[in-house]
């Protein structure tokens, strides 16, 4: 139902209806009334309906009510939660330098535990050593002497200059 | 630093309200303060899941998690709003889909368990307090029966805005939504309850 006057809105209607208006505007809205009867209706409804309302009584709260809750958050926090309570806290307070020296810590941990190149070249070198055949062992030790044949005719040769 | 951090915070909450200074301070670790706001909001938390759910225990429970989550939060928390409308808020989300979870079954049985106790309206010889009773029961039967029957975010408004006395703004902060929606839940919901409840006058 709509004031046909549109003098009021409803949020007034309901404040005039609760006492909660203030009294000039309850004093305009009250002779509003007099003449209203679409206004009059709603606001003599809804006292009816804040009366309703009013004589509902919620039940009593049961007495251990507390002792539960504080027994859920026991339980939800956990032994383990409570060793890590001050740690928490002191993430919750600082969490990012904390977060930064963590990071910290753990590349320097992978770099420090990262085998060098030295570690693995021997073992590059070994493994390729394995593979070697007979034949290129054999032409190994060849140029191996031919080498050492150069060496000596150089030296020779130097040594005759 | 992180001590101006705090005390531009606290002077936030104070400015918002006693509650969220209470909180900051649960932030800080002080168990104290969590029984203060336990102690402030208990009832009206309670009373406004029963009013939601209609049933004690279920209320009960929904209320152990809402206060359950707010300590869990803690360390979170920003006092960017009144407690109560993040309180509330929680409470309200929980009541729903404690709602949506048991649509229409817990309504149901509760129902028709109340209905079962209508034959004792038969007897004959009632005594006048006996009789009182009854109508009073059947009255209130009625009124939770009219409430019960609104859809939910308009009967959550309705809760907030008649036992706990928010405004029309806080409603809005507390169901997410504007306050123009808020003022045409509310006034939807009590045209519907003028219409099933305006007899009782």
């Amino acid at each position: 139902m709509k004031c046909p006057s549109n003098a009021w809105e409803e949020a007034d209607l309901l404040a005039f209806s609760e006492n909660k208006l203030e009294a000039p505007q309850a004093a305009r809205l009250s002779e509003h009334l007099q003449s209203c009867p679409v206004c009059r209706t709603v606001v003599e409804q809804q006292r009816a309906v804040w009366k309703a309302l009013d004589s509902w009584e919620a039940p009593a709260i049961t007495a251990d009510f507390d002792r539960r809750l504080y027994g859920a958050m026991e339980h939800a926090t956990g032994r383990w939660n409570g060793w890590l309570e001050p740690l928490r806290l002191l993430l919750a307070r600082q969490g990012l330098p904390i977060a930064a020296a963590t990071c910290l810590i753990v590349v320097a941990g992978v770099v420090s535990l990262r085998p060098s190149d030295s570690t693995i070249a021997p073992s590059a070198a070994a493994a390729r050593v394995e593979n070697l055949q007979p034949e290129q062992v054999e032409h190994a030790l060849d140029d191996v002497q031919m080498l050492g044949d150069f060496t000596r005719a150089a030296r020779s040769e130097t040594g005759e200059l | 630093m992180t001590d101006r951090v705090h005390k531009d915070m606290g002077a936030l909450a104070a400015t918002l309200d006693y509650d969220a200074e209470l909180m900051i301070r649960v932030k800080g670790g002080d168990e104290v303060s969590f029984g203060l706001l336990l102690d402030k909001h208990r009832s009206s938390v309670i009373h406004f899941l029963y009013r939601m759910v209609q049933d004690q225990a279920v209320a009960e429970e929904l209320a152990q998690e809402a206060f359950l989550r707010v300590y869990r939060s803690r360390s979170t928390y920003e006092p960017t709003a009144k407690f109560t409308t993040w309180l509330f808020r929680i409470a309200t989300h929980l009541a729903l889909n404690a709602l949506r979870d048991s649509k229409n079954q817990r309504t149901e049985a509760r129902l028709d368990a109340d209905s079962g106790e209508e034959p004792a309206r038969q007897v004959s010889d009632v005594r006048p307090s006996v009789e009182q009773a009854m109508v009073r029961e059947a009255r209130l039967q009625e009124i939770r029966e009219a409430v019960a029957r609104l859809p939910e975010k308009q009967r959550a408004a309705v809760l907030m805005h008649k036992y706990e006395e928010m405004e029309y703004a806080q409603i809005a902060k507390v169901l997410n939504c504007s306050e123009s929606a808020v003022k045409s839940l509310l006034f939807r919901a009590y045209e519907t309850l003028r219409a099933r409840l305006a007899h009782m006058a």
